[in-house]
């Protein structure tokens, strides 16, 4: 190419952006009606362009797929249960704000909910693993995603009981100080300390019951 | 009527910010990775290091392109670190998970297809100029390039779907 400003020049400064307009490009263009159509047929495929990237992200985070009952794991013993029920054990300050956002966290993956298929053994292991957690549920387990939530990834569970649905999460670094309950927007839910963190259990539309909270905590091994 | 949480608050701006731009992510880790669940993981990691680089970020307004600069880094360091096998399209495709579902505009699915065929480096900087609306300085900066080479690219990323919109191809200087 020589170093004139030719129609070279031009269709790669319009392939390479066609929304950028040099000097240059400006004064070639005024004079090349042919470079000229190929700025604007640039411009057009640029346009479908964006569109094609404009994925639907509903094919995201679907649901997994149907698969057989999960194992029952063996309940470990729980010196963890009887940590919780003791209270007040760790002298740390409440994190305000923890509670807000894990009703915020279970807000936006409210699909989460709707899940009714029972995970394998496997799929939950898997989840558990990338979160580095170890939960020997005791109920079957309809939903689990390691999920980031406050700079880590939490496992983000949900077990089915006798009373409905109970979204778990297992924040093993969100340390609090004792129980917390909380409620908004329909859903109820109990933070509890479990050794050095936390455990969130959340019902929508009805109580968490106690009972079904301790068995939930007592499967929790961080 | 419910009372709020004991002892909370609404959760930070930080939070909603990024739960606001996660669709952004995770269409343009999609592009890079060609995989629905790379590019769930991918954004996760982003997810995760930008909560704890937050203070890093002085300007919301500059939010979005920090964050995709980080899902493309992330997207990098998947690579490297787990040796993720290359996507073959055409097995992912007939497989049904590319994440191209129809819309019925077959044009657009034809030109989704045209993307995913690009070879990395031309399709890397495209999805960066494109989707993530990053000039083509910012680009050779993040892909250590020089601008002609991010330019070049450019061009035949988008030389190369012009035949599939129709158009005839430019001379190609090289």
């Amino acid at each position: 190419m020589s170093n004139e400003f030719n129609c070279s020049h031009a269709r790669l400064a319009i392939g390479g952006d066609p929304h950028e307009q040099s000097p240059e490009l400006g004064a070639h263009l005024a004079t090349c009606a042919a470079c000229t159509k190929f700025r604007a047929e640039t411009l057009a495929l640029d346009a479908r362009l964006r569109a094609a990237f404009e994925l639907s992200l509903t094919e995201f985070r679907k649901p997994v797929e149907q698969a057989p009952p999960a194992r029952r794991f063996a309940l470990a013993a729980s010196v963890v249960l009887a940590m919780i029920l003791a209270g007040g054990f760790w002298l740390l300050k409440p994190q305000p704000a923890l509670a807000g956002d894990v009703l915020e966290h279970v807000r936006h993956e409210s699909a989460s909910w709707d899940a009714h298929e029972i995970l394998t053994p496997s799929q939950l292991a898997d989840v558990l693993r990338k979160a580095g957690v170890q939960f020997d549920s005791s109920m079957p387990v309809l939903y689990a995603m390691a999920c980031p939530f406050r700079g880590r990834r939490v496992p983000h569970l949900v077990v089915q009981t006798a009373e409905g649905p109970l979204t778990v999460m297992l924040l093993a670094h969100e340390k609090v100080a004792g129980r917390v309950e909380f409620a908004e927007d329909g859903y109820r839910g109990i933070l509890l300390p479990v050794g050095e963190g936390s455990v969130a259990v959340l019902a929508r539309g009805g109580d968490v019951a106690d009972a079904v909270v301790a068995k939930l905590v007592s499967g929790v091994r961080w | 009527m419910n009372p709020r949480p004991r002892g909370t608050t609404v959760p930070s701006a930080f939070t909603r910010l990024l739960e606001t731009l996660r669709p952004d992510l995770v269409r343009f880790a999609f592009w890079l990775a060609r995989d629905r669940a790379v590019a769930e993981d991918v954004v996760q990691e982003t997810l995760i290091r930008a909560w704890k680089s937050r203070d890093e970020l002085k300007d919301t307004a500059a939010a979005r392109p920090w964050l995709l600069t980080i899902v493309r880094r992330e997207h990098a360091r998947l690579y490297e670190r787990k040796r993720l096998p290359t996507v073959d399209v055409d097995q992912a495709e007939a497989a049904g998970d590319l994440g191209l579902a129809s819309d019925g505009d077959a044009g657009l699915e034809d030109l989704r297809r045209a993307i995913m065929q690009l070879p990395d480096e031309y399709r890397e900087p495209l999805v960066m100029q494109v989707l993530g609306g990053l000039s083509t300085t910012e680009i050779a900066a993040e892909l250590g390039l020089t601008q002609a080479a991010v330019l070049t690219r450019l061009f035949r990323a988008r030389n190369r779907l012009r035949t599939i919109y129709g158009l005839a191809p430019a001379e190609d200087a090289e």
